[in-house]
Order: C-alpha cells, then sequence, then structure tokens
C-alpha cells in the first residue's frame, strides 16, 4: 500500500510554516480539527482507552496532514480501521448497541471522516456528526459547565461551515467566528420561542435507560446498598418553604416503605389479605400545613420522596400520583426528568389504624431460619417480667436504651455481613449504619410480636439554603423504622438517632475519610470552599429552575400567564404556529420594505439637486458635492457662501478622511434653509 | 418551480419525456426574462431552494429532536431549536447576500471564433458586504463557479470565459450568479440574460495558408527600368511620401539642375503593391473555410505591416492599414452571409 503511515521511516514531521503563513486550506482544517478535539474532549471519561488512543492518532495524523499538505489515505485503510473499531467496541461493551457502543463509534467515525474530506458532502457529514457529538454529551450531563462547553463546540463547528462557504481570498478565523456569531444570535429568539412553545410530549418508544440501578433510593433493601448512595454527593432535591422553615432533624422525606423480608432482602409489601382487612392510611394531621415548593432530581423510581406527611395529592403535569396505604407516594412511571411542584405537609400527625386489624399481621411476618439468636433474644426479652406486659412503646424505648449503651457505632463501613446478617449485627460486629439499625430494629420488634417496617427516604438537609432551597443530596437517603402501637398507630422510630444523634439532629451527612488530597484542601479554607461551592450550587439550581426543568407543567404555566384560562397542548402548538407564521411574514415585510428603500445617502443627494437647479446651479447626478459647492460660488457669489460651506462639510462627510456612515440629517436641513434666503437668478 | 429552471440537466444518459418537458420549460422561462446589462436583484428576479446537504441538516436535526424527546433531554431541545433557528436565519443571509447587488456588465471585446471571450460582471453592493458569490455559465457546470466577495458599498468584477464556436454576431449566453453563503444549506441563484451582443470573427485558418501574391498599384504611376535612359538600374520620379535615403542624390542633382525633379532609386519594396484579400482566390474551400482563411490573412497582413483591401462577393473593402480597418474587415468577415 502506497501510504505513508506515521511510523514509516521515511515518514518526518512536517515543517510548521507557523500559524499566518499556513495556507487556507491547512488552517481551516486545522480548526476543524480543534473543534473536533474540543467536541471529544469531555466524552473521554466514558470512552474505552483504545478509542481515546485511536481518536487522539488520528486527528494528529490528519493534522500533520494539514501542516504538510499531504496526500489523504485510501478509503480501503479507513474501512479496514472502521472494522477494527466496531469489532473492538464490541469487545469493550458485548454489544454494538446502546449508549456507550453508540457515542464509542460516533466518536470513532467523526475521527476517521476527518481522513476523507475530499468533497464538500464530506465535509458536511463531519459537521452533522459534529452536532450530534454534542448532544450525546447530554445523555451524560446537562449541567451548566457542559452546556457552556458545548455552545463553545456548536459555535466553532458553525464557525468552520461558514468559513467552507467563503471561498475567497483567506478569510480570518474572526470574521467567520464573528458572521456565525451573528447568524447564531439572529436564530436565538427563534430558539427560545421553538423551546417555550414546542410541545412536550414523553418518550416515543422505550430506550434503554443505562445506569437505572446506579443511583438514588431502590425499592428494594439489602445490607449495603444504601451505603453506595451515602457515598454519593449528587443532589437528590431541593426544597423551599414558603414562611418558617422547620428544623433539618424534622425533614423526613418518604420513599419506599419496606415491608416484606425474605431473610435477605427488604422489599415491599404484597399483602396477604384483602383490602378491607389491611390497615388503611387514616392521616390525622393537626396545626397549620407547611407549603413547599420541591424540585426532584431524577430518581429513576416510580414514587415520590414527599415531606412527611404530605396529604393532599401533588398536581404534576403528565403524571398520576396515588397515595398508598403506608402513606407513599407513587407515580405511573418512574421518573426520567426533573420535576417541581408544590405541596404541603404536616410535621405533626399520627397514621394506620387505631385498632387491631387482621392485615396487621403482614408487619410481624418473620422469614423462618434466619437469626436464631435474635429471635432467642427476643423470646428471652418477653420473660423478662419488667417488660412481660409491657406496650409497644416501652418495647421500642428498650430497644433504643440497648443500642445506645449496648457499645453499638455508627460506620459506613461496616463491611460484609451473612447470611444471618441481624445477628451478627445484634451480637458481634454491633457497627452499621442507618440501614443495618433500622432493619435489626423492625426483625426486633416483629420478633416481640409487634408490628413494624422499615422506611426508606432521605433524611435532614444542607444546613444552609442557596437561593431558598435546602439541598438534600443523595447522601442524606436514610432508613428507619415504624412500628404499630394500638390507640396510636404508626410511630415513627428512628434507631440510628440513638447511636449517631450527629446524623439526625444536625444533620451532617456522615461523610467517609477524605482523600489525602481533598482532606488537605478542607483543612486550607473550609469557609472559602463552602462558599464557592454555594454560590455554584445557586446558579446551578437557576439553570435547573429555568433551563433543565422546563416542562409540560412549566409551559402551561407560560400559556396561562399569556391568559390561556386551561391550556392544553393544542393551545401550545397553534400559539407556536402563530407565532413562527407571524416572524415568517414580519420577515416577508421587511424585505418588501427593504426593495422599495431607497439608500439614504442618494435620498439626499437626490434632495440637494432639486434645490440647486431650483437656483439655477448646473447641478447633474454625477458632481461631487465639492464641484457643486464651486459652481454655486460661481454663479451666487458671497450671497452664496452659506450654501456652498454646506457643500464642502458634504464632501468631507461623505469622502473626506472621516466619513460618516449615514448621511447627516441636519446637514440637509439646515441647506435647504440655507437655499430659502437665496433667489434663483440672482444675475437676471 | 424554479428548481427545474435551475437545475442543469443532470441525466443526460436517459433523454427522457421529462428531460424535453424540463428543457423546453427551461426554454420557456428563459425567454421571459428581460436582456438587460444592467440587473438589480430583487425579491423578484433571486430564488432559493435548500441544497441536498439542507435537506441533510433537516434530517439530522429530526434525529437531534427525536434523540432530545426520548431521552427528555432539554437541553437537546435547545441545541436542536438553535441549530433550526441558525438555519432559518442562514435562508435570510443567503437571500440577503444576492438581494439588492446590481450586476453590469462591461461591453465584451470582439473575439475570433474558437477563443475564450471574457465577460466581466461588475457587482455593486449598497450596503454590507456580500462574501462567497459566484458566477457561470448558467449551462456550465457548477466547477465552473467564478467566486468573488464584494465589499461594503463597494464593487467587485468577476471574469466569466465562454468559447465562442461560430462566428457572426452573438447574444451573450445566459449567466447564472448564485451563493450558499453562509452555511451551505440554502442556494439562492439568479438568473441574468445580458443585454449587449458578441461580435465573432471566423477562426483563423491553422496553419495559415501564404499570403496571396501582391499585386502592383493598379494605374500607379511607375516608370520601368529603362524609362531613364537605361543608366541606373531602378530609378523612377520622387513620389510624395518616398523616405530621403531613398533619393539618389546624384541624380537627383543633375535632374534639378535641368530643371527637372528629384530622384527616387526604384527597389522592389518601396513599390508600392497591393495586397487583396479575395474571395475568389479561395475557390476551392467551402464558404465558412474561405472565411477562416481570409480572416487568417487578414492577421497577417496586419502583422507583416502590409496594406490589403477586402473583396467578398457584392462587398469590398479598399486596401487600408491600422487597426480599424482590421477590425473594419474582420467585422465584414464575421457578418458576412
Amino acid at each position: 500500500m502506497a501510504l505513508s503511515l506515521p511510523n514509516d521511516p521515511g515518514w518526518r514531521l512536517p515543517h510548521w510554516p507557523g500559524w499566518s503563513r499556513l495556507p487556507r486550506e491547512g488552517r481551516d482544517t486545522l480548526f476543524l480539527l480543534g473543534v473536533i478535539a474540543w467536541t471529544v474532549l469531555p466524552h473521554l471519561s466514558h470512552l474505552p482507552a483504545w478509542c481515546i488512543a485511536l481518536t487522539t492518532v488520528v486527528l494528529a495524523w490528519r493534522a500533520a496532514l494539514a501542516v504538510g499538505n499531504g496526500a489523504l489515505p485510501s478509503r480501503w485503510l479507513l474501512v479496514v480501521v472502521l472494522a477494527v473499531a466496531a469489532g473492538l467496541t464490541y469487545w469493550s461493551f458485548r454489544t454494538l448497541l446502546g449508549k456507550e457502543p453508540g457515542v464509542t463509534m460516533a466518536v470513532v467515525l467523526m475521527a476517521l471522516k476527518t481522513l476523507e474530506l475530499r468533497a464538500r458532502r464530506d465535509a458536511f457529514v463531519v459537521f452533522f456528526l459534529g452536532f450530534f457529538l454534542v448532544l450525546t454529551h447530554f445523555l451524560y450531563s446537562q449541567s451548566l459547565l457542559v452546556a457552556a462547553a458545548m455552545l463553545v463546540s456548536v459555535w466553532g463547528l458553525l464557525t468552520a461551515l461558514v468559513l467552507s462557504h467563503m471561498p475567497v481570498g483567506q478569510p480570518s478565523l474572526k470574521q467567520a467566528a464573528r458572521l456565525a456569531g451573528r447568524t447564531a444570535l439572529l436564530g436565538a429568539p427563534i430558539m427560545l420561542l421553538l423551546f417555550l412553545l414546542f410541545p412536550r410530549i414523553g418518550p416515543l418508544w422505550g430506550v434503554p435507560q443505562d445506569g437505572l440501578s446506579s443511583t438514588g433510593l431502590s425499592d428494594r433493601m439489602r445490607m449495603g446498598t444504601v451505603a453506595e448512595i451515602a457515598l454519593d454527593d449528587r443532589i437528590a432535591l431541593r426544597i423551599r418553604f414558603n414562611g418558617q422553615s422547620p428544623p433539618p432533624e424534622a425533614l423526613y422525606f418518604r420513599g419506599p416503605v419496606l415491608s416484606r423480608f425474605d431473610g435477605t432482602e427488604w422489599r415491599t409489601l404484597i399483602p396477604s389479605f384483602p383490602p378491607r382487612l389491611q390497615p388503611q392510611a387514616e392521616l390525622r394531621v393537626t396545626g397549620v400545613p407547611l407549603s413547599y415548593e420541591m424540585t426532584l432530581e431524577p430518581l429513576r423510581l416510580p414514587a415520590l420522596p414527599l415531606l412527611e406527611a404530605s396529604p393532599g395529592t401533588p398536581q404534576i403535569e403528565g403524571l398520576r400520583v396515588r397515595g398508598t396505604a403506608d402513606l407513599q407516594w407513587l407515580i405511573d412511571r418512574p421518573v426520567l426528568e426533573r420535576l417541581r411542584f408544590r405541596a404541603e405537609a404536616h410535621l405533626r400527625f399520627q397514621h394506620g389504624p387505631l385498632q387491631t386489624v387482621l392485615g396487621l399481621q403482614d408487619y410481624v411476618d418473620l422469614p423462618p431460619g434466619f437469626n436464631p439468636r435474635t429471635l432467642a433474644w427476643a423470646a428471652e426479652l418477653r420473660r423478662d417480667p419488667a417488660l412481660a406486659r409491657a406496650g409497644a412503646r416501652e418495647l421500642a424505648q428498650h430497644l433504643m436504651k440497648h443500642i445506645r449503651e449496648g457499645g453499638f457505632s455508627y460506620t459506613l463501613a461496616p463491611g460484609e455481613y451473612g447470611r444471618n446478617a441481624i445477628d451478627e449485627f445484634w451480637f458481634d460486629r454491633k457497627e452499621g449504619f442507618c440501614e443495618h439499625f433500622a432493619a435489626a430494629f423492625v426483625v426486633l420488634m416483629r420478633a416481640l410480636d409487634v408490628p413494624a417496617r422499615v422506611v426508606t427516604g432521605y433524611q435532614g438537609a444542607d444546613l444552609l439554603p442557596v437561593d431558598g432551597f435546602y439541598i438534600v443530596r443523595q447522601s442524606a437517603a436514610h432508613a428507619w423504622a415504624e412500628y404499630w402501637q394500638a390507640g396510636v398507630g404508626w410511630v415513627r422510630a428512628d434507631p440510628t438517632a440513638a447511636v449517631a444523634p450527629d446524623r439526625i439532629s444536625r444533620s451532617l451527612r456522615l461523610l467517609p475519610a477524605p482523600g489525602l488530597v481533598a482532606g488537605a484542601l478542607d483543612a486550607m479554607s473550609p469557609a472559602l470552599l463552602q462558599q464557592w461551592r454555594d454560590a455554584w450550587e445557586g446558579i446551578n439550581n437557576r439553570w435547573n429552575q429555568w433551563v433543565l426543568n422546563y416542562s409540560r407543567g412549566q409551559q402551561f404555566d407560560v400559556l396561562k400567564e399569556l391568559g390561556f384560562e386551561s391550556p392544553n397542548w393544542q393551545d401550545l402548538a397553534k400559539l407556536l404556529v402563530i407565532s413562527l407564521s407571524t416572524l415568517a411574514l414580519a420577515g416577508a415585510a421587511w424585505a418588501w420594505w427593504d426593495r422599495h428603500r431607497v439608500d439614504p445617502w442618494m435620498r439626499q443627494r437626490e434632495a440637494l439637486l432639486r434645490t440647486l437647479r431650483r437656483l439655477g446651479v448646473p447641478a447633474a447626478a454625477q458632481d461631487a458635492p465639492g464641484t457643486l459647492a464651486r459652481r454655486v460660488r460661481e454663479r451666487h457669489g458671497a450671497a452664496g457662501e452659506a450654501l456652498a460651506a454646506l457643500l464642502d462639510t458634504l464632501q468631507a462627510q461623505r469622502y473626506g478622511r472621516q466619513a460618516r456612515r449615514h448621511p447627516d440629517t441636519a446637514l440637509t436641513r439646515s441647506f435647504a434653509a440655507a437655499a430659502r434666503g437665496l433667489s434663483p437668478a440672482p444675475d437676471r | 418551480m424554479t428548481a427545474a429552471t435551475a437545475a442543469p440537466p443532470r441525466r443526460r444518459a436517459w433523454p427522457g419525456v421529462a428531460q424535453l418537458v424540463r428543457e423546453r420549460f427551461r426554454r420557456w422561462w428563459q425567454g421571459r426574462l428581460p436582456r438587460s446589462d444592467t440587473v438589480l436583484l430583487t425579491q423578484r428576479n433571486v430564488y432559493i431552494l435548500p441544497t441536498p446537504a439542507g435537506l441533510m441538516f433537516a434530517a439530522t436535526l429530526m434525529v437531534l429532536l427525536l434523540a432530545s424527546i426520548n431521552y427528555q433531554l432539554n437541553l437537546g431541545y435547545l441545541l436542536t431549536f438553535l441549530l433550526a433557528g441558525s438555519g432559518l436565519v442562514s435562508m435570510h443571509v443567503t437571500h440577503n447576500t444576492l438581494r439588492a447587488l446590481t450586476l453590469r456588465l462591461r461591453a465584451p471585446a470582439p473575439v475570433f471564433a474558437g477563443e475564450p471571450a471574457l465577460l466581466e460582471a461588475v457587482l455593486t453592493s449598497p450596503g454590507t458586504a456580500r462574501y462567497g458569490i459566484g458566477i457561470k455559465l448558467f449551462d456550465a457546470d457548477t466547477s465552473t463557479l467564478t467566486w468573488i466577495d464584494v465589499p461594503a458599498q463597494g464593487q467587485a468584477s468577476a471574469h466569466v470565459g465562454f468559447v465562442p464556436a461560430q462566428r457572426g454576431l452573438h447574444e451573450l449566453p445566459t449567466l447564472s450568479i448564485e451563493t450558499r453563503f453562509p452555511l451551505g444549506l440554502f442556494r439562492a441563484w439568479a438568473i441574468w440574460r445580458p443585454g449587449s451582443q458578441l461580435l465573432v470573427y471566423p477562426a483563423p485558418e491553422q496553419p495559415a495558408a501564404p499570403l496571396p501574391t501582391a499585386r502592383a498599384l493598379p494605374g500607379g504611376a511607375l516608370r520601368g527600368r529603362a524609362t531613364d535612359g537605361g543608366e541606373v538600374e531602378g530609378v523612377r520620379a520622387y513620389r510624395r511620401g518616398d523616405p530621403l535615403k531613398l533619393v539618389y542624390w546624384k541624380k537627383a542633382a543633375k535632374s534639378l539642375a535641368s530643371g527637372g525633379e528629384l530622384v527616387s532609386r526604384d527597389t522592389a519594396s518601396a513599390v508600392q503593391q497591393q495586397l487583396w484579400l479575395d474571395w475568389q482566390a479561395c475557390a476551392t474551400l467551402a464558404p465558412e473555410e474561405r472565411l477562416s482563411r481570409l480572416a487568417a490573412w487578414v492577421v497577417a497582413a496586419q502583422r507583416a505591416g502590409a496594406a490589403y483591401g477586402l473583396a467578398l462577393p457584392g462587398q469590398s473593402i479598399a486596401p487600408g492599414e491600422g487597426e480599424s480597418h482590421r477590425r473594419e474587415c474582420l467585422e465584414a468577415l464575421a457578418l458576412w452571409h
């Protein structure tokens, strides 16, 4: 193959002539390669190593070819490399479908296509692949930073596109960038209009949701899973209270309630009794409701973690929200977008049946053959005369006391637990986090014949609000317990509070041991860091509220502001079509007006010539103002001096060193005034 | 509707009915356009349609929109709509690049058939600078576009060459002027039928036949060798215009003394001979070939500095010299029929 590969012995680095001395084509290609590299750059963390290496080599090779004005490789080589890349992609991901393999292949295609920039069509393929690559970044992150980086990418791609349509001479990059920026800026109102009014619809077909299991709460709990999200510092939700904010320790966001225990895993209950025998929600609230606004990140969970206890169903456009008997708020599909809604909560409440119902039997169920020592310990406790006749409340208090004084400690890294995890935790290791404490508490209460269940959700918030919003992070994920007491209903018990009261009352997220660098940074100036972080999160929050969170509900809010009483999506479409038609008509009207517009210089000139002819001065269209001034002086002498001076001024304005861009209307007026003082024929 | 007029016929391999109809329509459409050397491009005569790249762009936007809907990406929506807005604006920019331009044609100089004629079009922008304007013969391929930029409130000129095949007075070919600036998603174009005519001389014969032999000036005062007593070979009476070095001073002195006149040497070159480029002289050739030969002779005679006349059936141009004479002869050849 007659190719010059980078590792050929005959191949040398091309001589770099300097940026300004590069030939036009080489410079444009280097610029395009730079834009492509910038566009690919944020993907580095998701790409396999071979893909990064291949892309780097290909782009560098192409750059060398552009500088040295070398010949492009044959198409066959590219086909071979592409086939190898497809094979490697399959080898890396075991599939060619899905997000990660798709992005990998898109990056490879983009890089290889730069080696095939022959015709105009090839260039367009690169541009459009580039736009597509920009979009793929949003699958990973839609943060402000990514948006800014991608805005630069789009600008760069548009600049390269403009550059390729300026075939004359060597237009500067700055000029092309300005023209591209102007085009995009003029397009921004259309973008805004479409963004505001384009009807938001749900996914058209199911897409494989990578990472569905990677974040957030889950509808099941196994020892260790909550630890994973406790390490996750991402934001789960933001909440803003209208009026007085309650203390963070009072904030329990109720997520999935897990009542079925099979020995290793906790899940939601499948009731074994008909509905009328099951315990009902029976929420009894007191006091003034606390109104709040919540922005919920995509939790990919078919439930809303509302503040306990929210009596009314929150209205969320496009979602059906349903309350359950155990006070969960379920929705009809996992939420994949950010939600914003208002709701009300009562922090003082009671719930659950006051009298025994048969359905409570489900809540004392324990799997046989697990945790024998715990069961024996419970039976022993029952035999204690002091507790023989104790109610649920006393038993719970006794367990809390045992946890507080029994040498238990709170840690995020308790290690793996075996088959009889509760036994191991309760008697041997005595260390764990919320999940261990809650699970052990519930198992013991059940062993003592008290109906109990595990509730998961979030607890607490960052201490200081940003823009009025309290931030609840994934690391605030929590598990607590509820037991049933006759005459009261379900009572919340948070055994973690017994061992790590800080975890609850001060809502400090328990951080894992910090790494060396992070620790040093924190030690340097924790206050400053916190300040920066708060400011950044404030900006980010606004970004989320106004850009990322903009969904159908917000669209309808906009319509309501515009005077639609009960907006629906037809109104939205109608408004969009009307707006776009108006815009198009306005464009056409402007073009029509523009056609009939006379150059202002011409208009001024016509007026002057008319006046001069009336004064008997021969004035033709091609005469310069200076010539006319001379003729005025010849014909009118001193009387015409004012007029002639004005013509001289005009000459300077039009052709002088500091020529004006637009004619001076004041001059036109004073010219008319000066002409009025003259008689048409002085020498007759 | 205008697409049919614009798209150059691509599928010559299949000259079907569609091709015929398209050709007819094109001719009809072009015939409607007034011929003029100065054209102001307005809404009325600038056409615009998306390019294949524009359609590809639209398809890309659809893909981006679908991805945004399916993955519920608000930033994806923003990207899609930003590109859509830019595309829409680019349509106006493309149209504006041509609109309000004034096209003026500089009258082309006559050429020989088979030689390229250069048309110079001067583009004047009344307002902003215009970039990436291409101009070509309407029938020519896109690759023959001549690209120019027009500065703000200024003018620029572009040359378009074409090779006229036949002699005669020709209408100038239709020109098309187009742009894809700034994003290449739309192509705006205008069709221009210049009003000037181009005079095309017959193609000179290659290789040129030797010039016919000159004849002596008919009726000119010529003295033979023997007329002056046979003493000096080639002496004749002085004629106005003879250079001084030709004057045979010895003889002239004698002659003057005897009340005669100045005497000049009678050399061969000094004999005023007349070259007639005659239609009849190339009787063996077909008419057009005769014209070609005559044209070649005119060029050769002019180069040799001889005086020559042109004799065509029913028309003859008296012998003469100089550029205007040459032009007169060639014009007669060009227009003869």
